[in-house]
């Protein structure tokens, strides 16, 4: 039998127009639109573009998460949306759409934090309860280490980067090396053809930052070691780098993540968002995971990159906790800090 | 016949419902960046005076983008929802009335120019561009709309923004509009063209 609430989720933080559909813990729907091909050209995502595909993408989106999980908008117990962190006018996009349908239909509307959804999609997969968790969220625009103790309470974050994020460190070295955009899937494909024989800088992994840094990140030191090493090195062997580099990002990010796992004495390793589909990351943090003694949970891929179950998923935990709905109007906030895990019920 | 327009083209977020052709409600709020919060709070008082809705009517710009796009996400959104049509029109066309002869009502496009089209005794005679205002101001015409009052033309202070009530009538008189009206592309450049 299926318990918890019905509802819909809307993301649009970014450049995928997503909409999921979840029943409790089970997920009925996920359908996704993404503008990425069209962001190509300018070799990273332009905001405006990704606004206007949202815009086209978003009811379209909507109908299909509906009939994919044959469920009609007035069985709806619930609508929820990111409302942060992301790109305000895309944000806008998605709780322009989500008002609408609270209003038409009237149905309580909840403003949800975009990264707490990235953990929260883990409830979809796994069976248990989610204990007290270490996650490390890894993205386009974020990479911290963050502690939970329940999903629907403020997180404590432990760690964060202090410049580019790993997505953007594989987007960047990507367009150093003349693969296209994004840059991730394009490394990991390449980096299996080649070997890590090219020693790369880990950040903030020397004694000196152990005090201060200890779960922060920083890449653009290895962005930088990258470029160099192609300037010197003009018929270096692609897959060879790709590999070293890729290493290089999913060393720091494992052990950091173990490290602050075992520092917090929890068993529980969660990985989210769009870098955790990374084939290398998966493997190295299953391998450490398990000599360190953790569990490790990452959700499938297509559940890693930016969606809307996601959404849903932490929308059916706040109903089910009985927290109070979002006033209408939602005000979405571009650098939502993580201790905000929904928005208000007054504006 | 219950009307409920939407508009989010200019730094007002005008929202009116009509039974016919009488006022049922009227509200607006001013604010560049507050589209987002205030259309739903104005629609949900709409909503509380007159629950059935028979069709929804959004203008489509021209407009800055982004509170452009909040009107019309939400309206199509809506009228999808409640499964009844949504008309779109031009929102230059629901901010002046009474004027005859040949007019030009302009908006503000921001970077210093303006979103406008030209008119003759109510009705649109040109498709809106966005230009400098010098270019607009070359034309000779008297012009109405914010655009004229923030680049110093002789402007009709009550006609700035786009009202519920003009909508509605340009919505008989006037040409439906299907896509947002943005007018400018995107702010970028291609790898190729940097």
């Amino acid at each position: 039998m299926i318990d918890g609430p019905l509802v819909l989720g809307i993301e649009t933080s970014c450049d995928e127009t997503a909409v999921g559909i979840v029943h409790g813990r089970k997920l009925l729907s996920n359908v996704i639109a993404s503008s990425v091909l069209e962001h190509e050209r300018f070799g990273g995502v332009v905001p405006e573009v990704a606004s206007r595909a949202h815009l086209e993408a978003i009811w379209p989106t909507i109908k299909g998460a509906l009939s994919e999980s044959k469920v009609e908008l007035k069985d709806l117990d619930a609508i929820a949306v990111t409302a942060g962190p992301g790109l305000v006018g895309a944000l806008l996009v998605g709780t322009s759409a989500a008002n609408a349908l609270a209003l038409a239909l009237d149905k309580p509307l909840y403003g949800v934090n975009h990264l707490a959804s990235h953990v929260a999609v883990d409830l979809l997969t796994h069976q248990f309860e989610l204990k007290p968790s270490i996650a490390l969220l890894v993205s386009g625009g974020h990479s911290s280490i963050l502690k939970i103790e329940k999903i629907t309470e403020p997180f404590e974050q432990l760690g964060r980067t202090l410049d580019d994020a790993s997505g953007e460190a594989f987007d960047k070295v990507a367009r150093l090396m003349g693969l296209g955009f994004p840059g991730g899937p394009l490394i990991d494909q390449l980096a299996e053809l080649g070997e890590i024989n090219i020693d790369f800088p880990r950040g903030l992994t020397a004694v000196k930052d152990f005090q201060e840094h200890r779960f922060n990140f920083s890449f653009s030191g290895l962005k930088t070691a990258v470029a160099r090493y192609l300037q010197s090195n003009p018929g270096y062997k692609q897959s060879d780098l790709a590999a070293s580099f890729q290493e290089a990002v999913v060393d720091v990010l494992t052990k950091k993540a173990i490290d602050a796992a075992q520092f917090s004495g929890i068993e529980t390793l969660l990985i989210g968002g769009g870098v955790a589909a990374n084939s290398r990351l998966r493997a190295v943090a299953r391998e450490r995971a398990t000599a360190a003694g953790l569990e490790l949970r990452i959700p499938p891929p297509i559940l890693c990159t930016d969606n809307g179950a996601m959404v849903a998923a932490l929308g059916a935990q706040l109903v089910s906790a009985g927290k109070p709905a979002s006033a209408l109007g939602i005000a979405v906030d571009a650098s939502a800090p993580i201790s905000q895990i929904s928005w208000p019920t007054s504006i | 016949m219950r009307t409920l327009i939407i508009d989010t083209a200019t730094s007002r977020t005008s929202v009116g419902l009509f039974e016919g052709n009488s006022p049922l409600f009227a509200g607006r709020m001013d604010g560049a960046t507050s589209h987002g919060q205030a259309l739903p709070q104005l629609v949900s008082a709409a909503l509380e005076i007159g629950k059935p809705i028979s069709q929804v009517v959004i203008g489509m710009g021209p407009g800055p983008f982004t509170g452009l796009r909040v009107g019309i996400a939400f309206a199509q959104v809506f009228a999808e929802a409640r499964k009844i049509p949504l008309l779109g029109i031009s929102s230059l066309d629901g901010i002046v009335s009474g004027v005859t002869g040949k007019y030009i009502v302009a908006t503000d496009a921001r970077r210093r120019e303006i979103y406008w089209a030209e008119f003759d005794s109510g009705k649109r005679t040109s498709e809106p561009r966005v230009s400098q205002p010098n270019f607009v101001k070359d034309l000779g015409l008297p012009v109405y709309g914010e655009g004229a009052q923030l680049y110093g033309f002789e402007a009709d202070i009550d006609m700035t923004h786009p009202n519920p009530l003009l909508l509605l009538s340009a919505l008989e008189s006037g040409q439906r509009v299907d896509r947002p009206m943005y007018l400018r592309k995107p702010d970028a450049l291609t790898l190729e063209e940097r």
